[in-house]
């Protein structure tokens, strides 16, 4: 099931965020709120995968990408739309984090992920490394 | 959600109805079909002064939206597009939704609809519908008859 394509693995089912992460995570508040899966597009160009998550909610100061050994991870604190001291009336959507993984295999040219996030889309471009890009052998007479 | 019990009057007519509804539901072979979630996801929050309307519309500009307000009714729609110069056998997942939308609400209550506002911030869509004057609790002071 893990297996969509051999550069980028996606981790299916549940996963927990990372319990103590550093820096900003800290700050959260104490009760640790639920992680939801947010979903995801990859697509296949000529020099590498683009895969493109949806995190409502999420803003640069709140998203949070890393990768460590060949696992790639997002992590999005989100706010709660409305005023404090609101009342819900109804609700089709809970608000709560975000959070998935990915692994990564060597195929990926880690030094050149770039990321972008508009109007609550996150892009990650994953570059191929050289080694793996399609190459043209010149064959000698 | 139209049609959504906006008051926790408790109703024993409604129970019953509900119960029989929960019964005939359970001989309906399309059952899981009907649950399929409307998109966009909306959430309504009751601020006092107004209501909090807010959309779960990530990828979707803010002028690609259609809001329009009548009276109770509260309607958008718009489309979402996948990204262009993307070919479909290039997709290795797919999860993400596209395609037309387009929702109807009803509000709980009358709202002022030239108050009407919205905002478009990272993909959460938030139209801000303060009450109308007379659907506003009024306080009332009461008189000692003396």
């Amino acid at each position: 099931m893990n297996a969509t394509h051999p550069s980028i693995r996606v981790t299916v089912g549940h996963q927990p965020p990372p319990a103590a992460a550093p820096g900003a995570f800290a700050e959260a508040s104490p009760e640790l709120q639920q992680a939801f899966t947010p979903p995801i597009d990859i697509h296949e160009g000529p020099d590498g995968l683009t895969l493109e998550a949806d995190l409502p909610g999420a803003t640069e100061a709140n998203l949070f990408i890393q990768l460590e050994d060949n696992v790639l991870s997002l992590h999005a604190r989100i706010e709660p739309p409305a005023p404090e001291g609101a009342r819900t009336l109804h609700e089709e959507y809970h608000v709560g984090d975000y959070y998935r993984s990915f692994i990564l295999s060597d195929e990926v040219d880690r030094e050149r992920i770039t990321a972008e996030l508009r109007n609550g889309v996150l892009r990650l471009v994953l570059p191929k490394a050289d080694r793996a890009r399609a190459r043209r052998i010149e064959i000698r007479s | 959600m139209n049609g959504t019990q906006w008051q926790g009057r408790w109703d024993p007519l409604r129970e019953l109805q509900r119960e029989v509804g929960r019964l005939f539901d359970s001989l309906d072979p399309f059952q899981p079909l009907r649950n399929v979630r409307q998109y966009p996801p909306v959430n309504v929050y009751d601020a006092g002064e107004g209501y909090i309307l807010s959309a779960q519309l990530p990828g979707v500009a803010a002028e690609e939206v259609e809001l329009t307000i009548t009276g109770e009714t509260l309607t958008m729609r718009g489309e979402r597009k996948r990204p262009e110069g993307v070919k479909d056998d290039s997709y290795r997942r797919q999860e993400r939704p596209v395609g037309r939308w387009s929702r109807t609400i009803t509000l709980p209550d009358r709202v002022d609809s030239t108050q009407v506002s919205a905002t478009f911030t990272n993909g959460i869509l938030t139209v801000n519908l303060p009450k109308a004057e007379n659907a506003r609790p009024r306080h009332i002071a009461v008189n000692s008859g003396s």
